[in-house]
């Protein structure tokens, strides 16, 4: 069985908003743990070292992490003098969907499809 | 604004101690051993606003505000819930951050602030801020200058500060000591006390600026509800030392009140 086809019938009866919330957002580990922190701490603004700190994990994969979630619009990164502060957008639409795959994530088997999802990336 | 106005904490018997609570756009100190209930007593300062239409700000320094909702939780106060209806923003930064954002224009925590029209925070840690400068001249300058920042904002502020000691020996005196207590507009103290071998919990309010207080020291208590300030301990001496001492009975049939 080609691999596109394995994926298709494990993702197929994902629902389709948490589909594309998977494919667009989530492409390694630590994006994961950082959407997961900044939806438990939704009002976080902070620098990359001390969410990396909060989080556990190197600066510098944090930083790598957070800036493709910027990129990808669902952070924002602003200068306060001179330090680089990043913090959850304010889009209501935005922080419903980061609720919506973060509660689906508390399934065992929606979970082991997001591990798989980026595994094969 | 009437300049004495007081704003109500939401602790029983805590705003009879206050002579009615702390003064509107006051910085008010509250300092204590871990456990002893400081941010149990910010909390519910935030959620007394929270019901009479005051909003607040949590802004936590290292504690996850996952854990406020937790613990709040614990007390049936819903600060999701709160935060829902522009209420409360629960928010978590760090002192280097905090300290820019409210130096600079429109900062992103300010915005928050005025966003919701906050008029109470409570800040915890100041302890967090400490570690900011090594110099107390210079530290000293730093608070000073953050906790006008904090009026300047309209906001009733209620500040925590970790006390090192399980059992004090009365006020603190910290490594890099910026006298914040001589800042604040009023120092209230949580203490534990051993009794007859038990621990019991003691609160006094040391200062308050520009107010009457009682200087009686009072017992407290943390239950399912929250806090709740109790009646003044009574034929003790040396509470605030941690270990005190009975009364001689001469002294107390002489000049204690029963």
């Amino acid at each position: 069985m080609r691999r596109e086809d394995l994926t298709a019938r494990v993702m197929k009866d994902m629902d389709p908003d948490l589909f594309d919330f998977l494919t667009t957002y989530m492409d390694s580990f630590i994006k994961w743990d950082l959407l997961r922190f900044f939806h438990e701490n939704p009002h976080t603004i902070d620098t990359g070292e001390n969410i990396a700190r909060y989080a556990g994990r190197t600066v510098a994969d944090v930083q790598i992490g957070l800036k493709s979630l910027v990129q990808q619009g669902l952070l924002e990164e602003i200068t306060v003098d001179k330090m680089l502060v990043y913090m959850l957008k304010p889009d209501p639409t935005l922080r419903a969907r980061l609720e919506q795959f973060i509660e689906a994530t508390k399934d065992r088997e929606f979970r082991r499809k997001v591990i798989y999802h980026m595994v094969r990336r | 604004m009437n300049d004495t106005e007081r704003v109500t904490t939401g602790v029983p018997g805590l705003d009879a101690m206050l002579n009615g609570g702390f003064l509107r756009r006051s910085a008010n100190l509250v300092e204590g051993a871990p456990g002893s209930g400081k941010s149990t007593l910010g909390m519910q300062f935030i959620c007394e606003g929270a019901r009479n239409g005051e909003p607040g700000i949590i802004l936590t320094f290292e504690e996850f505000p996952e854990h406020y909702y937790r613990d709040a939780a614990a007390f049936g106060w819903n600060l999701r819930e709160l935060e829902r209806q522009n209420l409360l923003k629960v928010i978590m930064s760090s002192p280097e951050v905090t300290k820019a954002d409210f130096e600079n224009v429109g900062g992103t925590i300010q915005n928050l602030i005025n966003t919701i029209g906050a008029q109470r925070i409570l800040i915890d840690s100041i302890t967090h801020f400490e570690g900011l400068r090594q110099d107390p001249v210079e530290l000293r300058k730093l608070m000073y200058s953050f906790l006008n920042a904090l009026k300047r904002q309209e906001l009733t502020t209620v500040l925590t500060r970790e006390s090192a000691h399980i059992f004090g020996t009365g006020a603190e005196h910290h490594q890099t000591d910026a006298g914040i207590q001589f800042l604040v507009d009023s120092y209230l103290m949580l203490r534990y006390v051993e009794i007859e071998s038990a621990i019991q919990r003691a609160i006094v309010v040391l200062k308050m600026r520009g107010s009457a207080h009682e200087n009686t020291i009072r017992q407290y208590e943390i239950d399912a509800h929250g806090m709740k300030v109790l009646k003044p301990f009574e034929g003790q001496e040396g509470l605030l030392s941690g270990t005190p001492k009975r009364m001689a009975d001469s002294f107390m049939k002489a000049f204690v009140k029963r």
